[in-house]
Formats: structure tokens, C-alpha cells, sequence
């Protein structure tokens, strides 16, 4: 368990002003099974009055709408949230999160793909349960153990669904090589399956895919991470007990370095920042963002990164 | 068999306002016409003098006949009003006239009775499946909708998951699309409860041979259907949840601008276009050039993905944003719900009859066309046995594409398509050919058989009611039972007998 405190800053600029700019913001965390927010706020500039509501898949979202002319549209919030992957609780799964999507649309070659992964995976992992061990690379922090993996849902070949999707996350972190600018934010997973590039949107679509195809239900994370200095998305599986998250684009688990904003079946459902205004102005975007270790018995100057 | 693409967005276009006004406005008629009372037990006081329905009895002439002669001028007059409907092809948008037939479909007064009890019932069901299936889904859990089924199809929204829409009403108007079978039983082929359109042209139609022959309407028992407006604005100021109606068109230049503009009229609603609404602190407003005033129910013409590019499809560039916050927050209601699809697809319309056991506790009182989910074994076998005689659909297609006749296919291409559904049998379905009723229809100066469909108007408000009139489409072929009206059909006035 650990309390995290985060900032995270995106200021818009229009080339020119823009009127009847409406918005939805998904840039809150919301308490999950896996973290539960301590304190969060929101600024704006300029300043409107935000509607807190929630969105079909339980994403806390702030609504607003500014009509007058401005160039610039700036938001910060900050806040603590307690994360603690290794106590979660059980949650449901909704069957949707085993449908394609337009943008995780799986293709044939993607499906024998997983299901060679799959296949593979077995022995790797059988390996790993013979020898008790931790074979999680880029993870530092006690997380499922294999006996823990074990107790989950299993396959025909007694492969739980973990391990399968331990197996597609470095499968596609493999597959990839990490390009920005080359994909956009419409790509789709098969696309980007394609061309083997991409961004931590890619990865995760691509994984969702690959995961779905196989049966497995897995949808789609935007948060933060200790280290990143943007927005990251990772993918969350479930075994039939509950969520899991791993980080295709590290080849993580995710542990309590990462903290979740909002969740969906892909990218479109759940992102950070969208609007519609009036105006023929074209739009840039500066983010920033920062997780930083609160927790009492560390030095709270101490982030873990930036 | 019968689909609807052809009407899936709705008729008429443009007319000249004041045209528009007269005919809807200024019946020229209704004097000659004594109203008709509804009783208090529901019943419709009859207003013809008995002599006319011994003349029907006596099968010569008809009830109709003094109207028969009319059908071109009506016609002129339908195609002067801009009474078309839009469709696309290979990928161009294309408005084409709809003709009319004079003749009638005539439902006598027994028949009708069942037809609403069961239309009733029906759409009661599908509105608690639409309930249920966003708010905990308890038929999926009790196994009685198969869950690939309920998700898989594309008219699910997860967007609008645990919203309850005001006063648990999904689908506020719905269009139930029947046959007459040959034996004289009513079978229901599709339910459409996203933007069920067509009312207007029986209603449009109605008033011109009114116009043409008053007579007639003074002598037939007739259930006047002129209140189909009243109904729809009653099913509004319930859901209201404050503020005004408003009709939303996806603009003037839409194919269906006439009914749009028509309805609004009629029920008395501010007729808008995305441009004229905008949401601020959950509420929707309309703007005019003076003050904005609060909406609290809207009739949208627009489909579910392009209603709010900040919810659904984000490149819609028709929807208003953030117009599912004002839904979501319960200061607005939307006519129908955004979901409704999830209930009309192919794939679900197997399950209506077991909705109506689920949720009524009731034996359903109209008839689905006998249907085979190949996902179960038993029926995929008699699939494979019986595919020559069957309509095989694929689920995951919309509209009419997917859609083939066992009978009509070469062996060879009837056998793939055969080893499709067994390698994917959850994306068919398949149903029984039913052979369903001609009706007497006036084609090139004479009286000829051709088969017909009727799409019933449901209303859901305080009660649901069905409006005791509806669309009727004819083939425009003989033999042939594509009522389409993409394929040449046309449609009649839909006449149901008080007595």
C-alpha cells in the first residue's frame, strides 16, 4: 500500500479564439478495487463550472461549457490517492469487455497470433511454476505470486488467464518498437499491429485485441505512472475474480507506481480531454504530469520520478 | 420477408409551407366529418349510418371503391407536397417519389383488438428488456437472453449504462413491422425502436382522400386516426422533464425534413436544429435570437451515434455536445432512449416471446415468424436439413444486406454459406418463409393482387397504446414480397373498422 500524490496540467492553445467550446474532462482518479482517491481538485483557466458526473463505465467525468471567445484552455488537478494492488477485493466483469471494438477490431492473423503466444506460453510458465519464482520483469514490487496466478481461472492446459496475458503483454512489447508520431489516435489495433510501431495506445489497443480473441475480457487504462511524464495507458484483464493491470508498452505488472484515471473498451470510450468549439482555429496541446511516494515514512520531497 | 431499410430514415421532404399549413391545418373537410369520441372504456363510437357496412358485407361496392379513381390525383398531390422518401445507393443519396395506393388495407374491428393487445404487450416487454439489460441485466443472469447475444450486437451502448431514462421509458415510439400470413394469423417480422418513421404518410394521405371524397369517410366505420399527434405530444409532456418539446432534424436539407417539420407542427414543438441547442450545467437550452429557454423532452431525428460527438461518435459533426450529460443528469428526456438498439437487432428478436414470459409472466399474443438460432444444436441441425426452404440473415449486418433466401441460392453457394453458420453460427439466424396475404392494389388501371406489410405505431407514455391506423407497404411485383420501398413499393392507407 502506498499514498500517491499526483499534478497533472494540460493547457490548450488555439491559434485563434474559439467560442462555444464544450468539454468533457476525464482527468480525475476514481476509487477503484485497486486504489481509493484521498483528496482530489480541479482548476480551470478560464474558470467555469464543472458538473461531476458519471460515465457509462463508471469514469468520474467533469462537464463544462464555455461559450465566450478565448485562445487558451488550461486545466490542473492534483490530489493523493491510496493505491494497494495486493489487497483488491473481487469485481464483476461486464460482458462487453469481451466484444471488438472499432478500434481493437481483431484481424485472423492477430487471433492465431494470440493463440500461438498462448500456446508457447505454457511451457515458459510451467517452467516458472516448477521454480516458484518471480518471472516478472521490470516489476520491483511484490504482486500476484505464481501461486496467486495459479488460484485463478485456467484454461484447458491448466494456464490460467494471467499467465496467458503476461504472455500477450511481452509478446506485443516485443513485437513493437516504441515510435511516436507515426500512429495517431484513431489507428486501430490491427493497424498498428501491422506496422509493429506505436505509441503506449497502440500497444495497449493491440493487446486488448490479441486479448479478446482469445476469451479473455480486457479492457482499456488512462492514468498515470512514477516516471512518466505524461498520460500513459495500460490494459486491465480479468480472471473471473477481478481486474488486473499490466503495461504492455513496459512490460509491466502494474503495481502502486501506476494510478488510474478512467477505464473502456479502447481509447475512444475514455479520453483525458475532448471538446467541440466553434472556430476554424487549430489546436496544440502541452501536458504535464508527475506521481510522486507520499506515503508518511518516506521523505514526501522524495517522487519517485519525474 | 420483409425489412424496413427503406424507411429507416423517414419519408417526405420539402414542401412549401403554406401548402403544408392547408393540408395540415385546414381540413378542408373536417366539417363534413363528425368527429369521433373516444368512450370511456377505450372503445371508439362509430359515426356511419349501418347502411355502409352492409355494403362491405355485401363485398361490392367496397367502402373504398368511390376513392379508387382518385389515386392518381392523389399521387399528383403527394408528389407536389415533396412526399418522398431518401435512400442511398452506391454510396449517393437519391429522394425518390412513394407511390399511393388508394385501396386501403382494411382490419376489421375483431382483428384490431388482438393486434393491440398483443402490440401492447409486446412493446411492454421490450421496454423492460431494455430496462433490465442496462440496469443489472438479470435475464442475461438468469440465462434466458444469451449473453453474446445481448452484447454482441451493435446497437448495445455501453455509454448509456445504468442511465434510467425519465419515468423508465426507452422506447416512447415504437414501429412494429407485421404480415398477414396466408392463414389468416398476424406474425411480427421486426421490431424498430431506435427512429421508427412513416407515420406521416398515412396521415398525410389520409387527410388528401378525405379532401378528394368527404363521403366516404362519413360512411365507413372508421376509427378516425387524426389523433396520432395528440398521442405523441401526450407520450412528450410525460417524459418532460422540464422546459419545452423540441424536434430535432438533422437539418432542411434532410429527405425527411417534411415530417419533421410536419410532427412539430402537430404537437406543438419547437422545431431545431443541432445549431439552435447547446448544454450548459446539465441543462439543455434552445437559443433564438432573443433569450434561451430550458428543454425538457426532445424528439431527436438523429441516430444514437451521431447525437453527441462527446459521447458517441466523435467526428459527428450533426450531434449537440454534451446533450447526453443534460439525459444523464435527469433534466432531459430523449425520445426514443439512446440504446434502443440493442432490442431491435435480428439477433434479439428470437428472445421477444421469452421477454414476454420473463417479464409479463404472459403467453406472448402475436406470433414471431417461426426462427432458428443455429447457436443452439437443435436448431442448427434442422437448419442444415431445411435450408432451401429458409431466409438465412446474418446478424452482424445491418439493414438488409445479409439477407438471402435458402431457395433462391445455387446448391454450391448454399452449401458455403452453410459451413459459415456451422464454423460461425452465433452471426445467423434463420427464419421459415412466410407466405403472406395479397391485398387488392391498384397498378396501371387495374385492381391486381400484392402482398403487403404493416408497420404499427406504439405509443409509450402514462399507458401505451397503439394508434389505430399504420403503414402499409405493397410489393410493387407480383408474387413478389419485397414491400421495400427502395425497391419500387408503395404504401396505403391503413383502415381499422369500429365495428
Amino acid at each position: 500500500m502506498r499514498i500517491l500524490t499526483y499534478v497533472f496540467e494540460t493547457a490548450l492553445s488555439f491559434s485563434e479564439p474559439v467560442t462555444d467550446h464544450s468539454f468533457v474532462l476525464r482527468c480525475l482518479p476514481k476509487s477503484t478495487n485497486t486504489q481509493t482517491v484521498m483528496d482530489s481538485q480541479i482548476f480551470t483557466f478560464p474558470r467555469v463550472t464543472l458538473d461531476e458526473q458519471v460515465d457509462g463505465f463508471g469514469n468520474r467525468i467533469m462537464v463544462g461549457y464555455l461559450p465566450e471567445g478565448h485562445d487558451s484552455f488550461n486545466f490542473y488537478t492534483t490530489g493523493q490517492v491510496m493505491v494497494a494492488g495486493d489487497m483488491a477485493g473481487t469485481t464483476p466483469c461486464h460482458p462487453m469487455f469481451l466484444q471488438p471494438t472499432r478500434l481493437t477490431q481483431w484481424t485472423e492473423e492477430m487471433a492465431n497470433f494470440a493463440r500461438e503466444v498462448i500456446a508457447s506460453g505454457v511451457v515458459i510458465l510451467s517452467a516458472a511454476r516448477s521454480a516458484e519464482s518471480k518471472d516478472l520483469p521490470g516489476c520491483d514490487v511484490g504482486y500476484p505470486s505464481t501461486t496467486a496466478l495459479r488460484a485463478s481461472a485456467q484454461d484447458d492446459n491448466g494456464l490460467g488467464v494471467l499467465p496467458q496475458a503476461r504472455g500477450l503483454c511481452r509478446a506485443v512489447h516485443e513485437r513493437f518498437a516504441y515510435v511516436p508520431g507515426v500512429t495517431s489516435t484513431s489507428t486501430t489495433a490491427a493497424e498498428a499491429f501491422g506496422c509493429e510501431t506505436g505509441v503506449c495506445q497502440d500497444y495497449s489497443h493491440v493487446m486488448i485485441s490479441l486479448c479478446r480473441s482469445a476469451g479473455i475480457p480486457a479492457r482499456y487504462v488512462t492514468g498515470l505512472m512514477a516516471g512518466h511524464g505524461a498520460t500513459h495507458a495500460w490494459v486491465e484483464v480479468h480472471d473471473g475474480q477481478r481486474w488486473h493491470g499490466l503495461d504492455p508498452t513496459n512490460n509491466n505488472l502494474v503495481d502502486d507506481r501506476y494510478m488510474l484515471f478512467a477505464t473502456g473498451r479502447d481509447f475512444e470510450d475514455c479520453p483525458i480531454e475532448c471538446g467541440i468549439f466553434r472556430g476554424a482555429a487549430e489546436q496544440t496541446q502541452e501536458v504535464s504530469a508527475s506521481l510522486g511516494d507520499a506515503t508518511s515514512q518516506n521523505d514526501p520531497e522524495q517522487f519517485l520520478t519525474f | 420477408m420483409t425489412s424496413s431499410e427503406g424507411l429507416s430514415e423517414p419519408p417526405v421532404s420539402a414542401v412549401e409551407q403554406a401548402e403544408l399549413q392547408s393540408a395540415a391545418i385546414d381540413e378542408p373537410f373536417s366539417g363534413a366529418v363528425p368527429p369521433q369520441s373516444s368512450l370511456a372504456d377505450g372503445s371508439v363510437q362509430p359515426c356511419c349510418p349501418a347502411d355502409a357496412v352492409a355494403d362491405m358485407e355485401a363485398n361490392k361496392p367496397q367502402i373504398y371503391t368511390r376513392l379508387v379513381g382518385y389515386s392518381p390525383r392523389i399521387n399528383q398531390q403527394l408528389a407536389r407536397y415533396g412526399v418522398k422518401f431518401g435512400l442511398y445507393k452506391n454510396g449517393q443519396f437519391e429522394e425518390r417519389l412513394f407511390p399511393f395506393d388508394a385501396i386501403p388495407r382494411v382490419i376489421s374491428a375483431a382483428d384490431w383488438a388482438v393486434l393491440e393487445r398483443g402490440l401492447i404487450q409486446r412493446v411492454d416487454a421490450l421496454n423492460a428488456y431494455l430496462r433490465d439489460l442496462y440496469n443489472g441485466a438479470e435475464i442475461i443472469k438468469d440465462g434466458v437472453v444469451p449473453e453474446h447475444f445481448a452484447y454482441a450486437s451493435s446497437g448495445f451502448l455501453p455509454q448509456v449504462e445504468a442511465i434510467m431514462p425519465p419515468k423508465g421509458i426507452y422506447s416512447h415510439i415504437s414501429g412494429i413491422d407485421l404480415v398477414e400470413g396466408d392463414d389468416g394469423i398476424w406474425y411480427v417480422l421486426e421490431d424498430n425502436l431506435r427512429i421508427p418513421s412513416g407515420a406521416s404518410y398515412p396521415l398525410v394521405a389520409r387527410t388528401l382522400c378525405r379532401r378528394c371524397d368527404a363521403q366516404t369517410f362519413q360512411n365507413a366505420p372508421l376509427v378516425d386516426n387524426r389523433d396520432y399527434a395528440a398521442r405523441l405530444r401526450a407520450v412528450m409532456d410525460h417524459v418532460n422533464c422540464g422546459g419545452i418539446n423540441v424536434v430535432l432534424t438533422p437539418g432542411r436539407y434532410n429527405a425527411a425534413y417534411f415530417e419533421h417539420s410536419y410532427l412539430a407542427e402537430r404537437i406543438d414543438a419547437v422545431l431545431a436544429e443541432p445549431s439552435e441547442l447547446f448544454v450548459e450545467n446539465e441543462v439543455l437550452y434552445y437559443r433564438d435570437s432573443t433569450r434561451n429557454t430550458r428543454v425538457g423532452a426532445v424528439y431527436r431525428r438523429l441516430s444514437d451515434e451521431y447525437l453527441d460527438p462527446l459521447c458517441f461518435l466523435p467526428e459527428s459533426l450533426i450531434g449537440v455536445p454534451n446533450i447526453m450529460s443534460a439525459y444523464r443528469a435527469g433534466n432531459l428526456a430523449i425520445i426514443n432512449a439512446p440504446g434502443n438498439g440493442a432490442a431491435d437487432d435480428k439477433g434479439i428478436y428470437y428472445f421477444v416471446p421469452k421477454m414476454i414470459e420473463y417479464y409479463l409472466g404472459e403467453q406472448p399474443i402475436l406470433h414471431n415468424a417461426p426462427t432458428y438460432l443455429p447457436y443452439y444444436e437443435d436448431d442448427l441441425a434442422y437448419v442444415l436439413e431445411n435450408a432451401q426452404n429458409l431466409v438465412i440473415k446474418d446478424v452482424a449486418e445491418a439493414g438488409g444486406y445479409g439477407v438471402v433466401f435458402g431457395c433462391e441460392l445455387e446448391p454450391e453457394v448454399l452449401a458455403d454459406l452453410l459451413a459459415k453458420v456451422k464454423a460461425e453460427p452465433r452471426r445467423f439466424i434463420a427464419q421459415e418463409v412466410i407466405d403472406f396475404k395479397c391485398l387488392p392494389t391498384w397498378i396501371d388501371g387495374e385492381e391486381v393482387p400484392r402482398k403487403a406489410d404493416l408497420r404499427a405505431f406504439v405509443l409509450s407514455g402514462e399507458t401505451t397504446t397503439v394508434w389505430p391506423s399504420g403503414l402499409t407497404r405493397y410489393a410493387r411485383e407480383a408474387g413478389s414480397s419485397v414491400v421495400n420501398s427502395s425497391q419500387g413499393g408503395g404504401f396505403k392507407d391503413t383502415w381499422v373498422l369500429s365495428r
